[in-house]
């Protein structure tokens, strides 16, 4: 079976562009024209539009790693990656993550300091549907980067029966590294035990089981804060978030604080190895 | 369809509907199809090719069909928990390709296939000959994806095996049990999804517990995860707690049960956030990708599996080379030798429609069916039927499911020689082998 993008085209003599080439690169446009609109979702999310204020972002800036096809939707791996930066100014301030076929579409935001070393975090997050994943940040000179990527989901991640007691809620988790090699930042893994109730979730009975949720995440080192997260329902159960800290300029004691929306804290504590 | 109609067309699309589509139509364009003739190489005598090279047969006999499998016999992954277990003898998971040579008059080529020739349309064996073919179809099962977690390489699984696949690693891992005091600690690490046979980690501690319950008593199951949910999970986890009380131990994800790194000299793994864990015999089921030679077709995405067009199973990355089983990305159809041989039923449709001059088949279906057995009167099952929907492969809604939570002993007793039966069944319908 011949496919018509597999035909080859032989130029006419004379050495001019055969015009079905011209037609071809026409086509060629359209076609990255409609790549780069389909790649303009933000512009679909009202959150995002006014997070933008009309500012025009750098499509494909930002690295988005979420597998193409996902069988569980309430825990779907995600790794945000930020281009290389020329200095402190280029470095990522703000991160927000989008999921627009969810019931609400902001999954999570961050703000990060020079400490984090512009490294790349990672998170889990719950899709309702097969839809884009869009991330949008804003560098310390304040320019906006965005980033896309679709991901198929087969089974519905928002209202999973979810199989947790809540006994061990609250409970944290916490690691970083303790090899450090020249040039490269630590990573730092951290997870609190919670059920991150939807609001969406409903019992045998018929009734809603109320939204109860991580609202946000705190990493401090002594005592100035280096990473915060806001999260929102659209975060896995058991939290997870997986940062970097550059090891030359900010290692030691970091102090680690989750809160609930019912304000309900708890804490931990990580060594961070220091690098010369 | 109109009375009247029933023309080899029509026929071809009845048989795209289902299995029982699929015997009749069989036979229905025997006649007219047997005159074209056609080259197919199929690589890999497992579930999915052994199958493939019969239906061809079966639909098209005038076509030439040779299947490319290093073993004389193979031994098949499921039911290896089961011999691990003591309910089965590792030989009943034997067949041998007689039937596809003499019944179905495969050529079989017992040689191990080397390299893809795309663009020459050749198969490469490993002693430099080639194998010319109009349509290819790779059936290549999984390769190991070595290094991937920290420690585990090939020769660390000679000390901590995987026994994901039938055969050397079955046996050490059954002698690393005989041998263990009891008392003894047996771990099982479970990958992140996509890998071969979802419920399979979770049926082999059953089974494991199952040999400790009857042979070393004072023994215990620890199985770290790097998922926190996993197949038939409800029903396994009712299934533990009614045959072996509190013997096996499961450690999801967000309790720590991620392994990062494994010393096979030690036999120790250490998790995410730094719990090391000490086995006596420690099997590691390590990261996985489509089979080697699928690379060598350069049929594999950046994922290491193959896309397929869901209608076909054509690989998107090249013409004429049709993909199935487990190296596919073929989600929500999991990674099953069931799916592997449905999936190799619907392949050679396609290619015989295809080199017959057909249209393709209207409305391709597939199905799953697998049976865990959790102890040996104990047995629970998941079934499903796929359809093709807005181009994209998904569960018809609600054709299938799981076994019910509750059940009386005689159900689930009923399920286990379901289990049975159902291997008989596929080991016959694939490779021939009548029951013993």
């Amino acid at each position: 079976m011949t496919h018509p993008y597999t035909t080859r085209l032989s130029a006419p003599p004379s050495g001019a562009p055969h015009p079905l080439r011209r037609v071809i690169g026409l086509f060629a446009a359209i076609l990255f024209l409609a790549a780069a609109a389909a790649d303009a979702r933000w512009e679909r999310i009202p959150e995002a539009v006014a997070l933008l204020d009309g500012a025009e972002p750098r499509a494909g800036a930002l690295e988005l790693d979420l597998p193409t096809v996902t069988q569980n939707g309430s825990s779907v791996p995600l790794t945000v990656r930020f281009p290389e930066s020329r200095g402190e100014n280029e470095t990522v301030e703000a991160l927000y993550i989008f999921a627009p076929g969810n019931p609400s579409p902001e999954v999570a935001e961050f703000s990060l300091t020079p400490a984090l070393g512009n490294g790349e975090l990672s998170t889990r997050i719950r899709l309702n549907q097969s839809q884009p994943v869009v991330a949008l940040a804003r560098t310390r000179s304040g320019d906006w980067l965005a980033g896309t990527r679709e991901v198929r989901v087969t089974v519905s991640g928002c209202i999973t029966a979810n199989q947790d007691n809540d006994a061990n809620a609250m409970q944290p988790r916490a690691r970083a590294s303790q090899r450090v090699r020249t040039g490269q930042l630590v990573d730092v893994r951290t997870l609190i035990r919670h059920p991150m109730e939807t609001g969406l979730r409903e019992r045998d009975d018929g009734t809603v089981v109320p939204e109860r949720i991580i609202q946000s995440f705190e990493a401090r080192r002594n005592g100035e804060t280096i990473l915060s997260a806001r999260f929102h329902r659209a975060v896995s159960a058991n939290p997870y978030l997986l940062f970097h800290v550059d090891p030359r300029t900010a290692g030691g004691t970091l102090e680690l604080t989750w809160t609930e929306d019912t304000g309900e804290s708890a804490s931990a504590t990580v060594e961070v190895p220091s690098a010369p | 369809m109109k009375h009247g109609a029933f023309n080899r067309r029509n026929a071809l699309k009845l048989m795209g509907t289902g299995g029982l589509g699929l015997l009749f139509g069989g036979a229905a364009v025997r006649g007219s199809a047997s005159s074209r003739s056609g080259r197919v190489v199929v690589v890999g005598g497992g579930f999915g090719g052994a199958t493939a090279a019969k239906y061809l047969k079966r639909i098209s006999p005038g076509l030439d069909v040779t299947l490319v499998e290093p073993a004389k016999r193979y031994y098949t992954c499921p039911f290896t928990n089961l011999y691990l277990g003591g309910l089965r003898e590792f030989e009943s998971l034997g067949h041998g390709y007689d039937e596809l040579r003499d019944r179905y008059g495969v050529r079989v080529v017992h040689a191990m296939a080397k390299d893809i020739d795309v663009s020459g349309k050749k198969v490469v064996l490993e002693d430099g000959s080639e194998l010319p073919w109009d349509r290819l179809v790779l059936s290549p099962g999984i390769d190991f994806r070595w290094g991937a977690l920290e420690g585990y390489d090939e020769a660390a699984s000679q000390k901590a095996p995987h026994a994901w696949k039938a055969g050397p690693q079955t046996h050490l891992l059954r002698r690393q049990l005989e041998a263990m005091e009891d008392g003894g600690t047996f771990i099982l690490v479970a990958p992140e999804n996509p890998y071969r046979c979802p419920p399979g980690p979770y049926e082999r501690v059953s089974m494991i517990a199952h040999y400790m319950k009857t042979h070393k008593p004072r023994s215990k199951v620890l199985l770290l995860d790097a998922k926190d949910v996993f197949s038939k999970q409800g029903l396994f986890q009712q299934g533990w707690r009614d045959n072996y009380g509190d013997r096996i131990e499961w450690v999801g994800r967000s309790d720590d049960g991620r392994v990062m790194r494994v010393d096979a000299d030690k036999l120790e793994v250490e998790t995410e956030f730094g719990t090391i864990h000490k086995a006596d015999v420690l099997n590691v089921v390590p990261p996985q990708k489509a089979g080697i030679i699928a690379e060598r077709a350069g049929v594999t995405d950046e994922t290491g599996w193959v896309p397929v067009d869901p209608a076909t199973f054509r690989a998107r990355r090249a013409e004429d080379i049709y993909v199935i089983g487990d190296a596919t990305e073929a989600a929500p159809m999991p990674k099953s030798g069931f799916v592997a041989n449905s999936q190799a039923k619907a392949v050679a449709r396609a290619i015989a429609a295809e080199l017959a001059g057909l249209d393709p088949i209207a409305e391709p279906g597939w199905a799953n069916t697998c049976y865990s057995v959790i102890a040996p009167d104990y047995g629970i099952t998941v079934a499903n039927v796929y359809e093709v929907h807005d181009g994209e492969l998904r569960e018809v809604p609600g054709s299938g499911g799981v076994s019910p939570m509750e059940a009386t002993p005689a159900f689930r007793s009923r399920e286990a020689a379901y289990a049975e039966a159902w291997y008989a069944a596929i080991a016959q319908d694939t490779w021939g082998t009548r029951p013993a």
